[in-house]
């Protein structure tokens, strides 16, 4: 008996080595990111150029990641949150503090996109990667008429094949848009109309989705999908684009911008400076753009694109930015509770 | 230290490692107040507790507990016949491997699968469609329904062989024996039969029904807007809703009504056996 005892450490010891070592082995980042959101292609070039391997991990939305933070999760060089999550993080102190001297492609980002940037001004935390609009995706052989508007979600001819996003701050957003409203409003009077409004949505939406409307689309499962552009395109083959519309209403909508930060704690803090300067490269930024077909926010990147962008900047005057509401957050989730969960 | 507790040392370390201490971390947290960015904080408050009893959750405690119910009962109903047939049948192994299979795919594609079939764009739908039977798709899924059977199809091997193992080891002749004796057939299988697999179906509800109060993938992906259940609660109270004191008082009240369940129906089955 002893002896396979003894056999058995030996071998869970083995294994354990194991594990550990090939964790050890070679120049790694480790970067917690959307997923399908950095092409493959420039993640194998990085590693080319600088023998740095990075680790892709994944999350659906930024509440998770936060979660996952905040519960206490390590580990991660570089994290991709929106803006309302930077101006979180930097308020729970989690952002370590970006030096931009030693970004020396930082100066070609738009100084329009960057002066707009409200959560992080002058960009100590935080440094912008990508910019654009939630908007409606319509399948044009199914639904041949319409208006490019939120009011596509009344009607009743189209109820059971639509879907509204599963994020509370887009949804409700929308809603406040249609309505003429701030999507950062923080008055109890717009939010219940804003409840109204999403209490009609409702009836003829099939459910709340996050995760499964590309391919729902794409699939022809669902007709409209409220949805990120990008996640929608890359479900449907190049050939077939034509067949569906995406449109930012003309009401306006929210707009999301996706930025690089460095979490405290970081072990590989410099190879994340030498990763986002990459990032930022503008052969490097077109790549990127042309993969997500997102309007780029790099200027001189924007020479470079091959593809035409689902929408472009001027597309976007209408929108909005989500911005951290502080305590009023609790209008939106009563909101949210009453129409998700029917509490 | 006996010379046998060594033995029971390693399960001692996993359990209290993986088992006993989250479980009191969420403990602890449920008592505690929320920050608006997500953590706990002091004061300790039983505040979570009393909002949930408020009575806003219970639409989504109750529409838990009746999915799992009616998924455990049609499961069980499924089962009964299907694990006889396998048990009386000369190809015992294979229907056996037949039912453990779909177990080799991944559960999640399995969900995905019910979409292909019954999705809007599904083979039922097209199928319609092609006959001129419906013009436009139906909605077949994304309803509380569709959940159900989903957790039916999931769950159903759970159900089958325990209860077809508790049959294998049963003795058919002593039904021919009890109908020898006067007994009608149905009399000998309620009679005789039941009483020697009730093991095996206690066993199969448990291992279904748990499990489906837990759900959190099915609903998501093949409920509609009005099929949330206690799973995707918990969810959204933990990331978007930051509030995660009141998320842990959820899933502690999940964890001790299951327990509470489970003590109760083995009370009861160990009662009935004496």
């Amino acid at each position: 008996m002893r002896r396979s005892f003894l056999l058995l450490f030996i071998v869970s010891g083995l294994i354990v080595v194991f594990l550990l070592s090939s964790g050890f082995l070679g120049k790694k980042l480790y970067m917690y990111n959307w997923a399908e959101y950095i092409p493959q292609d420039v993640l194998n070039d990085f590693r080319k150029e600088t023998g740095i391997k990075v680790i892709y991990d994944t999350y659906a939305s930024n509440e998770e990641m936060y979660a996952k933070l905040k519960a206490g999760a390590r580990g991660y060089d570089i994290i991709f949150p929106s803006g309302d999550h930077v101006s979180i993080m930097i308020k729970e102190g989690m952002l370590e503090k970006i030096d931009k001297s030693r970004l020396s492609n930082f100066k070609y980002i738009d100084k329009n996109i960057l002066k707009k940037i409200t959560y992080d001004p002058n960009n100590e935390y935080s440094i912008p990667y990508m910019l654009g609009s939630t908007g409606i995706c319509v399948n044009k052989t199914k639904v041949r008429e319409y208006e490019r508007s939120w009011s596509i979600f009344e009607r009743k001819d189209l109820k059971g094949k639509m879907t509204l996003l599963d994020d509370m701050r887009e949804v409700i957003g929308a809603a406040l848009k249609y309505l003429g409203y701030s999507v950062n409003s923080t008055s109890t009077k717009e939010l219940e109309e804003a409840e109204e409004v999403l209490k009609g949505w409702k009836e003829n939406i099939v459910k709340f989705d996050a995760e499964f409307y590309g391919k729902g689309i794409a699939s022809g499962e669902y007709w409209v999908v409220h949805g990120y552009g990008e996640n929608i395109f890359s479900e449907i083959p190049e050939e077939e684009w034509d067949k569906y519309d995406f449109f930012i209403p003309k009401e306006g909508g929210t707009l999301w911008i996706d930025n690089m930060v460095i979490p405290k704690g970081a072990k590989h803090v410099d190879y994340a400076y030498k990763f986002i300067d990459f990032i930022l490269r503008p052969d490097i930024m077109a790549r990127i753009c042309d993969y997500l077909r997102l309007p780029c926010p790099n200027t001189e990147a924007r020479k470079l694109v091959k593809k035409k962008p689902i929408y472009t900047i001027d597309d976007l005057k209408n929108c909005e930015f989500i911005a951290d509401v502080g305590e009023y957050i609790k209008l939106y989730r009563k909101v949210w509770n009453e129409i998700r969960f029917g509490y | 230290m006996k010379r046998h507790d060594i033995y029971t040392l390693p399960i001692l370390i996993w359990l209290s490692l993986f088992f006993t201490i989250p479980l009191s971390i969420t403990v602890i947290m449920s008592f505690m107040s929320s920050t608006p960015y997500g953590g706990v904080t002091l004061p300790f408050t039983v505040g979570n507790y009393v909002e949930i009893m408020k009575g806003r959750i219970l639409a989504i405690l109750w529409r838990t507990i009746r999915i799992s119910a009616l998924s455990t009962l049609i499961t069980l109903g499924l089962s009964l016949p299907v694990s006889f047939f396998m048990a009386t049948s000369k190809w015992k192994n294979l229907l056996l491997m037949a039912t453990i299979i779909p177990f080799w795919t991944n559960f999640i594609i399995r969900i995905f699968a019910w979409i292909f079939l019954l999705g809007n764009n599904g083979m039922l739908n097209n199928i319609l469609i092609q006959l001129g039977i419906v013009k436009n798709p139906i909605t077949f899924l994304y309803n509380s329904w569709a959940v159900v059977v989903v957790i039916v199809y999931t769950y159903l091997p759970y159900m089958i062989l325990p209860i077809y193992s508790a049959m294998e080891k049963f003795d058919f002749s002593m039904i021919d024996a009890a109908m020898d004796l006067g007994a009608t057939k149905i009399r000998a299988i309620f009679k005789v039969m039941f009483p020697s697999i009730k093991g095996g179906i206690t066993a199969g509800i448990l291992f279904v029904f748990i499990p489906a109060l837990g759900s959190y993938a099915i609903p998501e992906l093949v409920g509609g807007r009005d099929s949330v259940m206690l799973g995707n609660l918990i969810a959204w109270e933990i990331t978007t809703a930051r509030n995660w004191p009141y998320a842990t008082a959820l899933s502690n009240i999940l964890f001790v009504s299951t327990a509470l369940a489970l003590f109760l129906y083995l009370k009861i089955q160990g009662s009935d056996g004496k």
